[in-house]
Order: structure tokens, then C-alpha cells, then sequence
């Protein structure tokens, strides 16, 4: 999967380093921005309250 | 990403067209374990997420509420127009025991709320009296052991005569705290009761109750502080702070 994705990216291997690297700081954002605060919620680490339900 | 790449064309560089069959497993083996790197890497930046972004991003957000209620009240101090919005909070809980931090309190216990790193106090499924209204009942409040500001984080360092003290535009509040319940059922509304009673005391006063979850890093149970009032202050011209707050 990572090979295919390497072998595929344009360029020599420090363009393709660099283009891996914006690729990764592409993903996290992604899961820091969107993901994480969708599953959080879901999960059952950090409720704090007591209630009736 | 490097070492996995390398992983990947060692495996996977053996599949030349004569050995096919042998290929195609050894890349849908290398694949597969590329995807369990993956949900590792995942799981572990989910944990950074959970216990250090969302503190940053609270924290943030804690500060510029709590900066809006001190500019509305220095205005409101003045004279000049008030600007005043219970939705950025309706004072501070300092627990110097517990935190150096003022923690900014604020109406509601919903995520929504609590994920800003504030106190929420209880609307539901038991009101909150507010010790601005001088009624008697119990000011209960949630916030946060980890992630989200954690500001209830060290609650298990509070212990018996500790102070907390709320503190109002015009009022210190010193309360001290009286009565720990280190776990409790998550059920255990009896707790934000106007009268705890399991918290010993049979009679109405002016209680306030901490709850948040544990054991750290888990929400099965609750973790509940309750304290009593001790004092009220007047806030003087400096805001000098009572002398359970001096010394920190």
C-alpha cells in the first residue's frame, strides 16, 4: 500500500519524500480536525457527569 | 512511513512473473500488515488527540470566555454600557489544592459546554443553586478529568478543609470542602441533591458539589467532592483575594 503509493508519486525520492510528508500532515489534519472530534463522543472516555439515562 | 515502505518493497519486490502465486500472497500479507500499522498509528494519534489537542484548543477557548466576563465586569464596573452574557460564564472556581488555573464556570453540563475547559454547573437532571441567588441548595459542577482542559483533573488531591472559593464580580465565595465520595455509580443523581445525604449532612445549607469521572483516563464511575460555605467576601477595589487564595 505505502510502496504503491511511493512508487507512484512524481519526481526523484527527495520531491516524493517531501510530497510524503504533506500527504501525512494532510492525514492528521484531517483526523484532528474531523474524525477525532466525530468518534470522541462515541466512546465512552469522558463522560463526567452523573445522570439518570 | 519510511520503515513501512521498506517493509513493503522487501516483500513485495520478490513478485516477479515467476513466481506469481507466492506474490500475490506475500503482497496481500504485506498490504494487511500495512493496515494494522496503520489503525495503530491511528489509535496512538487519537491518544495524543484525546489527552493533549484538546487541551490546547480548550484552554484557548477558556481564556478568551474567561478574558470577555472580566472585560464585561471591569466595564460594568465603570459604569460604562453592560455587556453582560451569562453564555460566557457567570464566574470562576479557584481549588488552589487542586490547580493553580482559575477555572471559568459556566451554565450547562453538555459536552458542548465542558469541551470549552470550563465548569458546567447542573440545569439537568438536578438544577444548581447559584450561590449568587443566597438561597440555600447545592451549587453542583462538572468538569473535565482529562482532555478538554481537564480542570477537575487532580481532584483526588482535594482533601477535607480545603478551599474552594467561587468567585463572582462582586463576591468571594470561600466554601470548604467536607466530604469526598471516591466512586459512585454514574447514576447517582442523589449526590447534586439539595441536601446530600450521602455526603453526611441531613440539614439545608449552602453546599457546592465537584463531580467528574474516574479512574483517570475512564469514565465508569464518578469522583464527587462536596464542600460547605464557609464565608462570603466582598470584592474591594483590587480584587484582593481571600487568604485561602494569597498564598498561591
Amino acid at each position: 500500500m505505502y510502496g504503491w503509493i511511493w512508487r507512484h508519486l512524481p519526481g526523484n525520492a527527495w520531491v516524493k519524500a517531501l510530497l510524503s510528508l504533506v500527504l501525512v500532515v494532510a492525514v492528521v489534519y484531517v483526523l484532528f480536525q474531523y474524525v477525532f472530534p466525530w468518534a470522541e463522543p462515541l466512546l465512552p472516555f469522558n463522560d463526567v457527569t452523573v445522570d439518570n439515562q | 512511513m519510511a520503515a513501512t515502505t521498506e517493509q513493503q518493497e522487501l516483500t513485495g519486490s520478490p513478485a516477479g512473473p515467476r513466481r506469481r502465486g507466492t506474490g500475490r500472497v506475500a503482497a496481500a500479507v504485506s498490504v494487511f500488515g500495512e493496515l494494522l500499522i496503520t489503525a495503530g498509528l491511528v489509535l496512538g494519534l487519537f491518544v495524543v488527540y484525546s489527552l493533549w489537542w484538546t487541551n490546547v484548543i480548550a484552554d484557548r477557548k477558556a481564556d478568551r470566555q474567561g478574558d470577555k466576563v472580566r472585560d464585561s465586569w471591569a466595564q460594568e464596573e465603570k459604569g460604562g454600557p453592560v455587556a453582560y452574557d451569562s453564555k460566557n460564564g457567570i464566574g470562576f472556581l479557584h481549588v488552589p489544592d487542586m490547580t493553580g488555573d482559575e477555572i471559568l464556570v459556566e451554565k450547562g453540563t453538555t459536552s458542548k459546554v465542558l469541551n470549552d475547559g470550563v465548569a458546567g454547573y447542573y440545569t439537568d437532571p438536578v438544577k444548581a443553586a447559584l450561590p449568587t441567588s443566597g438561597k440555600k441548595g447545592n451549587f453542583s459542577l462538572a468538569a473535565h478529568r482529562d482532555g478538554h482542559g481537564a480542570k477537575f483533573h487532580n481532584i483526588h488531591k482535594l482533601k477535607k478543609g480545603d478551599p474552594i472559593v467561587f468567585e463572582t464580580k462582586d463576591k468571594w465565595y470561600v466554601y470548604k470542602v467536607y466530604g469526598i465520595l471516591p466512586e459512585t455509580s454514574k447514576y447517582n443523581v442523589k449526590v447534586l441533591g439539595a441536601v446530600p445525604k450521602e455526603s453526611g449532612r441531613t440539614k439545608a445549607g449552602h453546599y457546592i458539589t465537584l463531580t467528574t469521572c474516574t479512574p483517570i483516563y475512564t469514565s465508569r464511575y464518578r469522583y464527587v467532592v462536596w464542600g460547605e460555605l464557609d464565608r462570603v467576601e466582598k470584592v474591594d477595589d483590587q480584587r484582593t483575594p481571600p487568604k485561602e487564595l494569597s498564598g498561591s
